[in-house]
């Protein structure tokens, strides 16, 4: 495959690994989670101008808007979990299991 | 004069004085009293005898039809009366035997309080029979079958304080019932398929189909106590002797053969049919010859001994002759009424004593009861030249000398013998022997209203047999020609089984007291039929019947397939669910890494 494509598909690897991984702090997914949107932003960015077609172009648009509210709503998740637990450890919310 | 128009008119007269002590008090609100109804029945009688002599004197036959029903477009039920050779002399020996019967129940019952309501159901009842008698056509006799039911449940509870008597009377319904459904399938199918209910118009050229034969075949069972629906003749002994001696010997009883009799052109083509009736007469005349044996109260005896002779009318039926068969019950009809009025005598004289171990020495206290008694036992064992000689003996004949089931011959026989060993035993010890009553009952015989009716049975039967089988054309040839042992073998099994009963009273009269063996206890059990089929089949019903309302329909349509399967359904698979939903955040995330790991597979 091609250079960009592998930048690609190895930016979203590691940032969806790094989600799966990082066992300790919440904000280091979070931090994952905006990098995976990031690959997928340059991805959509990129596709357009390789297919030499127009209409897709407003897509990254609409993923920026949505990978917005998203990271609003990790982070106020953040700030939840860090007022009621005293830290943002995800071993927390283990205190849900059944 | 027109011989049929005397005819008509002398039956209908008969029917119409026999109606009159029934309706009458119904118009004028006054009582009609006990003797007076047996005096109408008496003119009866008289009357009755005109039809029979004319009937026999030209063979003229009619059919009376009178009013008709229109049912629907083609298929009307008129009320036609038959007057045929059977019809016309049933008339005259049931009005006979009626007459004796109701003087004796004037002696019999004259302590009763109800006394004339008692003669009225008897008067009833016979209208019934005349009715079933004389139809012509499945509805009247339909209509007559059901009014014998009813007047044999109302007769034989008539003292209805007795819990054994309402038993009785209940059994009686429920087995008359279960034969009841054969006779309504044969309507039914009679009238689906032939649309008729006349008789002359079911007779099939080729062989008639053999559901209608079964219904009818079931019908005879319930009516005529064969065996399966026979427990409920010895149980309506619980009604009072008069009863006993005119619906459970002569009359009623014998509906069930004639019914088989009226309809036997369907029969007589149908092979099956006629097999079946032939082993269920074999099979019941044993059975109760049987049971007889070792029964102690002297009404059962004469029970049994009814429905011995009952099956050997239906083994008749079998072999294709219902003139014999009838003859059978008009020679029947005399001895077994008498039996049961000497019985009575004997029953009243000693106070209320039923049991014969508890009688003896009667001959020398009740002589003309005691000679009547025995001369109904000879009569009953087919002694030569009494009535049941003619009827009994014929039958045997014509049993030995045709090509049926050898297994129903031997039965027969058998019975035969035992006939007269259980016979010859009543008579023993009753009349002979020491007197093992107590001495304080005042026994005579000197009323001539309890004398008069039994003497009269027994000229009967001893005239009887010859009369009636001198005076009728036979509809088939009898067998003529037979090897000697063959025309012997009634008599030769009568005598081994009179000698073989005087052994045995021998015996008691030594002391030598009987062991149980399983044959004793057979007999005395009545063969075990009756807890048998009476727990096992209600049990039965009732299962199935709670299993069907209560399991099939409330519990599994209502709740199983509806709402409560539903509800299980879902609470299984939430089970199923709930031990991979652990809570835990690290399991959530591997899933990330897991689909990673797939998308990189298919890269």
């Amino acid at each position: 495959m091609t250079t960009l494509n592998l930048s690609f598909y190895s930016a979203f690897t590691l940032s969806s690994l790094g989600l799966a991984f990082h066992r300790t702090h919440l904000i280091s997914a979070l931090l994952c989670l905006e990098s995976i949107i990031l690959s997928i932003y340059v991805a959509l960015s990129i596709w357009p101008i390789q297919m030499q077609a127009a209409s897709p172009t407003l897509l990254p648009i609409l993923i920026l808007t949505f990978s917005a509210c998203e990271a609003g709503t990790g982070l106020a998740l953040l700030v939840a979990s860090t007022r009621t637990h005293g830290s943002d450890h995800l071993h927390n919310f283990n205190l849900l299991q059944c | 004069m027109e011989i049929s128009l005397l005819l008509n008119t002398s039956m209908l007269l008969t029917l119409l004085i026999i109606l009159t002590p029934i309706l009458m008090p119904l118009m004028t609100m006054t009582p009609c009293p006990p003797t007076s109804i047996t005096h109408y029945v008496k003119t009866a009688f008289l009357t009755s005898l005109i039809p029979t002599t004319l009937f026999m004197y030209s063979g003229v036959e009619s059919i009376t039809s009178n009013w008709e029903w229109k049912f629907i477009q083609n298929f009307k039920i008129p009320i036609s009366l038959k007057m045929d050779l059977y019809s016309t002399t049933f008339l005259s020996i049931a009005l006979f035997v009626t007459w004796s019967i109701l003087q004796f129940a004037l002696w019999y019952m004259a302590s009763e309080p109800h006394i004339t309501k008692f003669f009225s159901y008897l008067l009833t009842f016979l209208a019934m029979m005349l009715l079933l008698t004389s139809a012509n056509n499945m509805f009247l006799l339909f209509i007559g079958w059901e009014g014998v039911g009813i007047m044999s449940f109302l007769l034989i509870g008539w003292w209805y304080a007795r819990a054994e008597a309402n038993t009785a009377a209940l059994q009686a319904i429920l087995y008359n019932r279960i034969g009841d459904i054969g006779l309504i399938l044969s309507l039914a199918w009679l009238a689906s398929t032939l649309n008729t209910w006349e008789i002359q118009q079911t007779i099939h050229h080729t062989q008639t189909p053999t559901l209608p034969l079964l219904g009818l075949i079931l019908a005879a069972t319930g009516k005529s106590a064969q065996f399966g629906l026979h427990p409920w003749l010895p149980a309506a002994m619980e009604g009072p002797t008069p009863v006993s001696a005119l619906l459970h010997s002569s009359t009623m009883v014998v509906a069930g053969i004639f019914l088989l009799i009226r309809t036997h052109p369907m029969l007589a083509n149908n092979q099956t049919a006629l097999t079946l009736c032939l082993c269920l007469g074999a099979l019941s005349t044993l059975f109760a010859a049987t049971c007889a044996l070792t029964q102690n109260d002297i009404k059962k005896i004469i029970a049994f001994s009814t429905s011995s002779q009952l099956g050997l009318m239906m083994v008749t039926i079998g072999l294709n002759l219902p003139q014999l068969a009838f003859l059978h019950i008009s020679t029947h009809a005399f001895f077994k009424a008498m039996l049961f009025l000497c019985s009575g005598s004997i029953i009243h004289n000693l106070n209320g004593e039923q049991d014969i171990r508890k009688m003896g020495g009667l001959q020398n206290t009740l002589p003309i009861t005691t000679t009547c008694l025995t001369i109904g036992n000879l009569a009953l064992m087919g002694t030569p030249f009494l009535a049941g000689f003619y009827s009994k003996d014929l039958i045997i004949e014509n049993l030995n000398t045709s090509y049926l089931n050898s297994w129903a011959l031997l039965t027969t026989l058998l019975a035969t013998s035992f006939t007269a060993t259980y016979s010859l035993r009543l008579t023993i010890m009753v009349q002979t022997g020491s007197t093992r009553s107590p001495s304080i009952s005042p026994i005579n015989e000197n009323n001539p209203t309890i004398l008069n009716p039994i003497i009269r049975l027994a000229i009967g039967s001893v005239m009887a047999g010859l009369i009636i089988s001198s005076l009728i054309t036979p509809s088939k040839t009898p067998p003529m020609t037979m090897p000697f042992t063959t025309k012997m073998a009634a008599i030769l099994v009568t005598a081994m089984g009179a000698i073989l009963a005087l052994e045995l009273s021998n015996m008691t009269r030594t002391l030598t007291t009987p062991k149980q063996n399983p044959y004793s206890n057979f007999s005395v059990s009545l063969g075990y039929f009756n807890p048998l089929i009476h727990r096992l089949s209600s049990t039965n019903l009732l299962n199935s019947g709670q299993k069907i309302a209560t399991q099939l329909i409330d519990l599994s349509w209502y709740k199983k397939i509806g709402p409560e399967g539903l509800a299980n359904l879902q609470q299984t698979s939430s089970k199923m669910s709930t031990s991979i939903h652990k809570g835990l955040i690290k399991s959530y995330l591997s899933t990330f890494a897991l689909t990673i790991l797939i998308i990189m597979a298919t890269l």
